[in-house]
């Protein structure tokens, strides 16, 4: 396949071939190793479109005593409750587990109001509803980064509020 | 390799499907966007020596600038294209700014790139990874930043993704081109250089 003494404006002409698609598929790995994108590039950026698109309230993690090791952390699976912060709402979310390496979400938010909770994990999303007691629950989850967006029933009742990505 | 591309489409034709997706209303189609074409705009900014924080905010700039002209591109196809231009736009408008605010000594050394001072601090896995990577250290610049950027694509995006680089006609595709034969002609005389 080497073709030695070739000068490169024959080479230049000539159709691109099975050993090109090598040598730059070598080449895309190499530059992943040398300069790879940072792991959690995608989620950030996915992250400020969405805020950005919803004109969203950002809420904060706060962190409660049982919870610390449960954020970003590589330990995780013992998380046991969450509690979300903002301007206009406070959305509390209690895990635990459901089944083999699967995981159930309970959540409440307050004050207590109808409203579509949405739960981002990549490009991954579950909407599911909370009652007029601002109850809400995903079933079945997989372990890994989640956000969630709450949307209120009423639009004037508060801005769409949007979580920090938390690691379940 | 001819009938995947025509099964799955190229990264171009899958990006364009995608953004109409999401152009028709599903949100969601933008993360998935964002997922796919991350990677290759990466590799296009950190290609024109921006570092590596400055490369987060120009992305970052670019997708919520896509977001906001969703509607206006008039042909959703061309939505890769669309991104590698306008990433390559902004990270030129950091630069300059970078190169006011930096003494000249300190921008002197930002000049390093990653083709030149990285290969030092990352262990390569083998002799074939070393000899190439020596040969695409030799290229011109502008040679490294198009096979940098189009390795991340598929073959019948090349045309179209030289031009977006501003690179003429004819760089690349159908035909093999300059930059890839100066590269597969240097390897080709290098004793140690075997295609596995």
């Amino acid at each position: 396949m080497n073709t030695p003494g070739i000068p490169a404006e024959h080479l230049a002409d000539a159709p691109l071939d099975a050993a090109d698609a090598l040598v730059l598929s070598m080449l895309a790995d190499l530059y992943d190793l040398v300069d790879p994108v940072p792991s959690d590039l995608v989620d950030r950026l996915q992250f400020s479109i969405t805020l950005d698109a919803l004109n969203a309230e950002l809420a904060e993690l706060q962190l409660l005593p049982e919870a610390e090791l449960a954020y970003r952390g590589d330990q995780v699976s013992t998380v046991t409750t969450l509690t979300f912060a903002s301007e206009s709402l406070t959305t509390m979310i209690a895990i635990s587990p459901d089944g083999p390496d699967r995981i159930r979400i309970d959540g409440w938010i307050a004050p207590a109001a109808e409203a579509v909770v949405e739960m981002h994990q990549g490009a991954l999303r579950r909407q599911v509803s909370a009652d007029a007691d601002g109850r809400f629950a995903f079933e079945d989850v997989a372990h890994g980064l989640a956000r969630f967006v709450v949307t209120a029933r009423e639009p004037a009742q508060h801005p769409p509020v949007m979580t920090p990505a938390v690691e379940i | 390799m001819i009938n995947a591309e025509a099964e799955q489409g190229t990264l171009a034709s899958r990006a364009g499907e995608v953004f109409s997706r999401y152009r028709d209303g599903q949100s969601e189609a933008m993360a998935e966007l964002v997922a796919m074409l991350t990677p290759i705009l990466w590799h296009t900014v950190r290609a024109q020596r921006l570092d590596k924080e400055s490369t987060e905010d120009v992305l970052q700039t670019t997708w919520l600038a896509l977001v906001r002209s969703a509607e206006s591109i008039s042909d959703p196809r061309a939505v890769l294209q669309w991104l590698i231009v306008a990433a390559r736009r902004e990270a030129w408008r950091v630069m300059r700014g970078q190169a006011r605010q930096v003494p000249y000594e300190i921008a002197d050394d930002a000049v390093s790139t990653p083709e030149s001072d990285q290969p030092d601090n990352v262990v390569l896995r083998g002799v074939s990874d070393s000899v190439l990577w020596s040969h695409v250290a030799e290229l011109p610049e502008r040679c490294r930043t198009l096979l940098r950027v189009i390795a991340f694509a598929d073959r019948p995006d090349y045309p179209e993704l030289a031009r977006s680089l501003g690179m003429p006609i004819g760089s690349i595709g159908p035909t093999r081109g300059r930059c890839l034969a100066k590269l597969r002609a240097s390897l080709s005389a290098d004793a140690r250089w075997e295609l596995r």
